[in-house]
């Protein structure tokens, strides 16, 4: 018996199902695990987790609530996954699409135009924060990885500057809180629960986005871009708009995210506008393999995780920061999985590493 | 790992009679090696007498290289023995092949470029006084090496500052500094000039002199019949024959490499009118290269309609970045581009593509073509703004199209619709001919446009490319196989050292010239 690892010819389509798929079951695994050293059942656990999700009207329009900004995020770090680059720094992007929109809330007058306004200042602070990495990386080719990432703590501690500070509300005692915002700035809701319009429009911007970047000339340059930027070149498509351009469009709607939590849920500025969303986008990138439609798939896992994560929390008394546990081990799997798309493993004696017949 | 005998030993009957009865220095038998999906040696026999120079010939993907790889360990046969010196032997890493006596000059150099020679062919030696390095020892011994068979180094020289030519001669002596007792050069003469391949020639045949085997891996016909001793022939994984090399010709192995009658000299015929429009004028072009040192020296070409314009030279004189600067990938420093009357220079890629300028590019995979795209993306990448509607991509037509090519050109794909980089070299290689033809241009400029295709794929390029220019097209041919280029271009221009050093009709321009001029030599008048 012997184990083999061939390098693949052809990557058969299951493989990018199951990779996944087995990446979530996997990392469920291993969390369980945790759960158990800590003295946790974690079948009962993972039956909170549904039960509060799906069991009650709270709970379900909760979910809806939760994946909206995480579908936002991962489209954020989806576009410019397609040509190829990594936005990390879909959560600094939130902030500040956040402070813009807030800013806009407590300060703009008159009513009728402050929630386009709103809108509009949330995604263009989005933008304005993604085009710093994204033009470092078009004209010094400076690693966007590490620019985005370092620029989430620029936008959070900026945040957290205003609400201790110029922007703390007058009752809100000594919470780092702005003052409430007024009700014309606030995004409709349904239901009597917390699931707003903003939803919606979340879902629809996935439709948008999908149609953008699959059906239509841009779409396809970015695809191009991604998968090969030389040959991209010499197809005529300049690589520094196709870079600068899809970091902008994720940047706005990682701003418009901002704007959406701030004016949807919390009606106010506050620190800790996100738990973390922006990183959640990307395993849920990673796992749709940069396809919007997937990625509102991903995303109801995470909003699942987070809603069930708070209730595990006030169950068992297990803190939420599994969810980012969880979140990281679906990354790694992901991340390990890529090697099952180029090579296959096999046991026996029959068939070797192909590296492929030449000359 | 079971290795089973084969009853189906070919009694060598192929072989010629006079030298069955010499010393065996290496018999393969039945050697056979799946991988998903490809039988890649089929039960091959293959035997090698102690001394001689034996040709390995065949197309793409007929299995030369998987022999020789499992020859030199680095794949385990599925089935069949391998006896070398007269012991049944199991590789299982080149490591176990070289202390067997078996050394392999591989295509693509295996050298450490800010190294000195001398290192190189040390990297992982143990001399006798190990663990210090012995370099007087060493010198000594390779020296002797060098001069026993003529292959000239310069030791203290680092790599990088080193012709292709050279690099190939330190390979050779790392190699022969380990002892081997057969040598396999695969493809050696792609890379050289005419006047480095004559040094070759003269150090293989010095080798057989000695005593020492080799086995030349090679596609090129007339090569292997001007320095082996006996020549075997693969075709699909099988031996097909094994012939005596002087009872042979060019015919009979075209014939067994194919399958088939293959035309063995494509030659345009000569364009009537010496006078043609211009179709692109480079005017005292300047450029640097990605290391930013100059690469292109004022260069002055026309290429006129109806022609094609060969350009020789080796790889690495400023052929790429010309190919780029026509392109509009590249940047010009200084000098212009005239292409029909109209000033490029300033132009991009996009606005040369509108205008009609295709490239069939060196780099197929790393430049001309997005691997993780479909077949039918690849076939409108340069062209892809056609094919909306209203801004959205017209996926109908874009299938349609693809299908048109796919049938017209002969590319061999299950479906449009699997990813490019699922396509065999020669196929990837139609598919951008096809891409670029069919955009119907009036500037081709083919960069080795059969680099790495098999016989029965040069014939279809060569003919694709002579029908384009009658069809009253240009073409810039660049390439380094010089019989291409003399039997395909109406003018031929040489490169050397991003310096055009020389342009010819065809009728004046013989192989020595060229050869000459290629290699930064000056003609007498």
């Amino acid at each position: 018996m012997q184990i083999r690892i061939e390098k693949r010819l052809e990557t058969p389509k299951i493989v990018y199902i199951i990779i996944p798929v087995a990446s979530i079951l996997a990392s469920l695994l291993f969390v369980g695990v945790l759960l158990l050293a800590i003295g946790v059942n974690p079948l009962e656990a993972y039956g909170v987790m549904l039960s509060r999700a799906f069991g009650t009207k709270f709970g379900f329009t909760e979910l809806f609530v939760k994946t909206a900004p995480i579908i936002l995020t991962g489209l954020a770090v989806s576009i410019p996954l397609r040509a190829g680059l990594w936005n990390i720094g879909a959560e600094g992007q939130l902030y500040m699409g956040a402070f813009a929109a807030s800013f806009v809330a407590l300060y703009f007058s008159p009513p009728v135009i402050v929630l386009p306004l709103m809108v509009l200042f949330g995604l263009l602070a989005g933008m304005a924060w993604a085009s710093i990495p994204g033009f470092l990386k078009a004209k010094f080719d400076l690693n966007e990885i590490i620019s985005t990432l370092l620029l989430n703590y620029v936008a959070i501690y900026w945040v957290e500057y205003l609400v201790y500070g110029p922007m703390r509300g007058k009752e809100v005692y000594n919470f780092p809180y702005s003052d409430l915002f007024n009700d014309y700035a606030i995004l409709p809701r349904f239901f009597g629960t917390r699931f707003h319009v903003g939803v919606i429009i979340s879902f629809l911007i996935a439709i948008a986005i999908y149609i953008l970047i699959t059906k239509t000339s841009y779409g396809f340059a970015v695809k191009i871009v991604g998968s090969n930027p030389k040959a991209a070149e010499f197809a005529g498509i300049s690589r520094k708009k196709i870079i600068i351009s899809t970091m902008l469009i994720g940047g706005a709607i990682a701003g418009f995210a901002g704007m959406m939590e701030v004016s949807g849920l919390h009606l106010r500025l506050r620190a800790a506008v996100s738990p973390g969303y922006g990183y959640t986008g990307i395993p849920v990138a990673l796992l749709a393999r940069g396809n919007p439609l997937f990625v509102m798939v991903a995303a109801f896992l995470f909003g699942l995780l987070y809603v069930g994560g708070s209730a595990m929390q006030t169950t068992f008394g297990i803190p939420v920061a599994i969810v980012d546990v969880f979140q990281a081990l679906v990354v790694l799997f992901i991340i390990g999985g890529d090697f099952f798309t180029r090579y296959s493993i096999s046991f026996g004696d029959k068939g070797e590493k192909y590296e492929g017949e030449k000359g | 790992m079971g290795i089973e005998l084969t009853s189906n030993l070919d009694s060598g009957n192929k072989t010629g009679n006079n030298k069955t009865e010499s010393k065996k220095i290496l018999k393969m038998r039945g050697i056979t090696k799946i991988f998903p999906g490809v039988v890649a040696n089929d039960g091959v026999d293959f035997e090698v007498n102690v001394g001689e120079i034996h040709g390995l010939l065949g197309e793409n993907g007929a299995g030369k290289t998987t022999l020789m790889s499992i020859l030199y360990g680095l794949y385990r046969p599925d089935r069949g023995e391998i006896i070398f010196d007269g012991e049944k032997v199991e590789f299982h890493s080149p490591g176990d092949a070289i202390r067997a006596g078996i050394g392999m000059v591989h295509q693509h150099f295996m050298l450490v470029s800010k190294m000195t020679a001398l290192n190189n062919i040390l990297l992982g030696y143990r001399t006798p006084k190990d663990p210090l390095m012995d370099y007087e020892w060493a010198r000594k011994r390779i020296e002797k090496l060098s001069k026993t068979y003529g292959i000239e180094v310069d030791f203290d020289e680092q790599i990088i500052n080193m012709s292709v030519g050279e690099q190939q001669r330190v390979e050779i002596l790392k190699a022969l500094f380990r002892d081997v007792k057969l040598l396999i050069l695969d493809e050696p003469t792609s890379v050289l000039t005419p006047i480095e391949t004559e040094k070759l020639f003269k150090a293989l045949r010095r080798m057989s002199e000695e005593g020492l085997t080799v086995i030349f891996i090679t596609h090129k016909l007339r090569e292997a019949l001007e320095v082996t001793d006996r020549i075997t022939v693969l075709r699909r994984g099988k031996n097909v024959g094994t012939l005596i090399t002087k009872d042979t010709n060019e015919r009979d192995l075209a014939r067994l490499m194919v399958g088939r009658e293959v035309e063995m000299i494509i030659e345009k015929k000569r364009k009537e009118s010496k006078e043609g429009e211009a179709v692109l004028r480079i005017e005292a072009v300047h450029a640097r290269n990605d290391r930013g040192l100059p690469a292109l020296k004022g260069i002055n070409l026309i290429v006129k309609q109806g022609e094609i314009l060969g350009l020789a030279g080796v790889s690495g004189n400023g052929q790429k970045e010309l190919e780029e600067v026509i392109v509009g990938t590249r940047k010009i420093e200084k000098g212009r581009l005239i292409f029909n009357g109209e000033d490029i220079t300033d132009y991009g890629v996009a606005r040369r593509v509108a205008l009609g300028i295709s490239c069939i590019p060196e780099d197929r995979i790393e430049t001309g073509m997005a691997p993780s795209l479909t077949v039918e993306e690849n076939l409108i990448l340069r062209d892809y703004v056609k094919f909306t509607k209203n801004g959205f991509m017209d996926f109908e037509v874009i299938e349609k199209h693809a299908e048109k090519l796919i049938d017209e050109f002969g590319i061999r794909t299950p479906s449009p619709k699997v990813a490019a980089r699922t396509l065999s070299g020669g196929n990837i290689q139609r598919l951008i001919i096809a891409r670029e033809l069919s955009r119907n241009p009036l500037l081709l400029v083919a960069s080795q446009p059969t680099r790495g295709l098999d016989v029965a794929g040069i014939e279809y390029v060569r003919k694709r490319l002579i029908s384009f220019a009658e069809e009253g097209k240009a073409i810039l041919l660049i390439s380094e196989d010089l019989e291409e280029i003399m039997q395909l271009s109406d003018r031929i221009a040489v490169i050397y050292e991003g310096k055009i050093r020389g342009v010819f009709e065809r009728e004046e321009a013989d192989l020595e010239k060229i050869g000459i001029l290629m290699s930064g030599g000056a003609l007498e008048n």
